[in-house]
């Protein structure tokens, strides 16, 4: 297909992995105010604010141990990581952005697909943080759904040719660097804190869907070193890395090499590399972090692999089929 | 909801009543089904298409507007229906005129006899800044300079006539598609019963007809649309189009020119490409030869076209031919190339580079429409009888100052159709523009685009000015 089409659905899928993680996120950090410690909601920013590299409004977080200030600055804070037209990872951005490379590439995608992304869309623009702050956790719910229900469109309408594959890769690609920059940050928090994080743990098997899958698997005690071994290395896990790195594999070798022969061998190799460091390395390194770090500068480099190979090739090499 | 205020005028041709109030016979089925329809119930029908069109993004762009770069087409859900002799008459019309012009732009750039033989004057066609002195000594694979024609057509007391020619890169068909669907889902019952003729294989008759058009020796040809991209105003329809033709949708960028063939940048690698479907202007689609400092083009592009590796549809240079000064010598081509008297008639236009038609033009303004012959899209141009004294003073300032770049013509009364206004049927001026497909045959597909002056009393059915649409019916035999 065309290289600027692959590559707007790659980047269509990324915005909307993204948009969907921060909704999850956010939904969870709303109904944390309802009846959460103050320590609790406090972590919650930072782990967004963190895993997003990003500076919250007015540089730092202080809440100042009251619950008033706790409020107002939830909203705040909510606004700028839903709202806000000048931060690029805001949900209204993500939907935005995922909607104008879906209405470029429209001709790719199925009719479902679009109407479903256009309404969700048409719903974000007529919203602000005041209007959904009576009932905030809702309306994260609903983006979630929303988002889920493109995918699902996805899955059932959308024709099985390159486009759902580097749709699909951007997807998860996107979902291998915003995973393994939470985890990090969890971990971060973790190793410096005294005081007991299980919910922090707990909350985060919930924002992965992961809660009733931890439960099957090691019972109700919710252990930090468990919950990162479920959500790396479990391959059923949909949002799990070895997942994601299966589907991104799985993708690019349904693709084939691409027209620039090194770059399509060195995202092949970094894509093998990287599935094995979580399925033979994990169980037998203490160095979690380390590794997570690795994982997420592979995930990177499989991003630029994938445009020099597939997208921005060189064509000083003239050779046309 | 009854008719019984409806602000008929039986001195203006109402597409649904005859002059003495009753429904015409081919619209009474129409007639009946919107009488026993509630007003809620229209209401809630013109609520669901409008929903309908936004939630499918079926917009268009307005240069210049900061607010909304994307808005969403206005459409009416009551049709307009034309009968079946009705489209006969226009099918010979516009198949004949087509050819005409076709041979017309083949001409002027080969042995221009038309020109030699006196019947336009030299400066109208070489003083046409649509002229493209590139193409002098091309000849179009088959003969067909212009693939895809879109013409404006009105009715007036007096019939059918042409308001202008779309030669270039004519866009609409995807809304002609969009209302058509639209109309389908809301008026169920009445459309099965009123056997109206399919429009929805457009995609494919443009498909067969670009095929056709196809370099020699290419069984299989490789077929794209070439977009200026997702700022231009038609760029949902450049969309609808790609997706119809199952053609991929490149921008200048995408493509490149080696050895005299045309390639497109493929996850694959190059592959070459065969018809460039093009909706870029000629200005813009060779920088080697047109605008230097054009992006949106492909360098090399006429090269590989002039060697007949790659075909345009529509070739460059078929703007002089609806050039509204060319306009008026339309019927006079009809019969120089093909010995008949022309089907459908032009409206009567008065060129005012001639001193006796800028006379009588300046002399009458109040009464006529001027138009610059450059402009489109109902841009640049003086209605008459909707002018102030001030701006007509104005506007005769500019065409002394240069009479060949206007044209005039009568305010015609355009044809009026019933419209759902604010949960009443008031009557709006309508034309429509079918659309021609040129490429071994000629095909016409049985519907067009019906534009709408939604405005009360505007004659201006342009999307840009107001203008909405609304989808046509033609009634099978």
């Amino acid at each position: 297909m065309l290289s600027r089409s692959a590559q707007g659905l790659y980047w269509m899928g990324r915005y909307l992995e993204r948009a969907g993680h921060l909704c999850r996120l956010l939904r969870l950090q709303t109904e944390a105010l309802v009846d959460r410690p103050l320590r609790e909601i406090h972590f919650g920013w930072s782990r967004i604010y963190g895993s997003m590299s990003r500076e919250p409004p007015g540089g730092g977080l202080d809440f100042g141990g009251d619950d008033s200030f706790t409020l107002a600055d939830s909203y705040t804070l909510a606004d700028d990581l839903t709202f806000e037209r000048s931060n690029s990872d805001s949900v209204w951005s993500c939907i935005t952005l995922g909607r104008e490379n879906a209405r470029q590439m429209r001709h790719c995608i199925s009719a479902e697909m679009w109407t479903r992304l256009n309404l969700a869309y048409l719903r974000i623009q007529k919203l602000n943080i005041q209007e959904i702050w009576r009932a905030p956790e809702s309306f994260y719910d609903e983006t979630v759904a929303e988002i889920d229900t493109f995918s699902g469109v996805a899955a059932s309408t959308m024709y099985r040719d390159e486009g759902w594959s580097f749709l699909q890769i951007g997807r998860f690609v996107e979902r291998v660097q915003i995973s393994t920059s939470l985890l990090l940050t969890q971990l971060a928090a973790d190793t410096a804190s005294t005081e007991d994080s299980e919910a922090d743990w707990t909350s985060l098997l919930r924002a992965y869907h992961a809660f009733e899958a931890y439960d099957r698997r090691y019972g109700v005690e919710v252990r930090p070193g468990q919950v990162l071994d479920l959500l790396a290395t479990d391959p059923m896990l949909p949002d799990s890395l070895s997942h994601s790195l299966d589907v991104v594999a799985a993708e690019l070798d349904s693709i084939g090499p691409g027209p620039d022969a090194r770059s399509s061998a060195d995202v092949m190799r970094i894509a093998g590399h990287v599935d094995a460091l979580i399925r033979c390395e994990w169980p037998d390194r203490d160095d979690r972090e380390e590794l997570l770090r690795q994982v997420r500068g592979y995930g990177r480099e499989l991003h630029h692999l994938v445009a020099s190979a597939y997208f921005d090739y060189p064509v000083e090499d003239f050779s046309a089929s | 909801m009854d008719f019984d205020n409806y602000d008929f005028d039986p001195s203006i041709y109402d597409e649904m009543f005859l002059p003495d109030g009753s429904p015409r016979e081919h619209c009474r089925q129409l007639y009946e089904t919107l009488t026993r329809l509630s007003a809620e119930e229209l209401v809630s029908i013109q609520e669901r298409v409008t929903r309908s069109f936004s939630h499918e993004g079926i917009t268009f762009a307005v240069y210049g507007d900061d607010e909304a770069d994307e808005r969403t087409i206005p459409v009416d859900c009551l049709p307009r229906i034309i009968s079946s002799a009705d489209w006969r008459h226009l099918e010979a019309g516009l198949t004949q005129r087509l050819s005409a012009l076709n041979l017309f732009l083949e001409d002027i750039y080969g042995e221009a006899r038309i020109v030699h033989d006196g019947l336009i004057p030299v400066d109208v066609v070489r003083g046409c800044p649509q002229y493209r002195i590139e193409m002098r000594g091309f000849s179009a694979p088959q003969g067909t300079w212009v693939a895809i024609c879109g013409t404006d057509l009105v009715r007036t007391n007096d019939g059918f006539r042409v308001l202008e020619d779309n030669l270039r890169v004519p866009s609409g068909v995807s809304y002609m598609l969009a209302n058509r669907k639209a109309a389908k889902s809301s008026l169920r019952r009445l459309y099965r019963s009123s056997r109206v003729r399919e429009v929805s294989h457009y995609g494919r008759v443009l498909l067969e007809t670009l095929r056709e058009l196809a370099p020699e020796g290419r069984s299989d040809p490789s077929i794209v649309l070439l977009t200026p991209g997702v700022y231009n105003s038609a760029f949902y329809e450049h969309i609808f189009l790609a997706r119809q033709l199952g053609a991929e949708l490149v921008e200048g960028r995408d493509l490149l020119v080696n050895d005299g063939f045309l390639y497109m940048r493929t996850t694959r690698g190059l592959r070459r490409v065969d018809v460039v479907y093009r909706r870029v202007d000629d200005d813009f689609i060779d920088p080697l030869v047109f605008r230097p400092d054009s992006l949106l083009g492909v360098p090399g592009l006429m090269h590989a076209y002039k060697l007949g590796n790659v075909t345009l549809a529509n070739a460059p240079g078929t703007g002089v031919a609806d050039d509204k000064s060319v306009y008026a010598y339309v019927p006079d081509m009809i019969r120089y190339y093909l010995s008949e008297d022309p089907i459908l008639a032009n409206v009567e236009t008065k060129l005012c580079r001639r001193p006796e038609d800028l006379e009588y033009t300046l002399d009458n303004l109040q009464d006529l429409v001027v138009k610059r012959v450059g402009e489109s899209g109902g841009y640049g141009m003086l209605i008459g009888p909707h002018s102030t004294p001030e701006e007509r003073g104005e506007y005769a300032k500019q065409v002394r100052a240069d009479p060949a770049g206007f044209i005039s013509q009568p305010v015609l009364a355009l044809s009026r159709s019933p419209c759902l206004i604010d949960g009443r049927f008031e009557p709006r001026h309508v034309d429509l523009r079918p659309f021609v497909l040129c490429g071994r045959e000629t095909r016409i597909v049985p519907g067009a685009f019906c534009r709408v002056a939604l405005r009360k009393g505007s004659l201006v059915v342009n999307s840009s000015q107001g203008g909405g649409g609304k989808d046509l019916w033609v009634l099978e035999d």
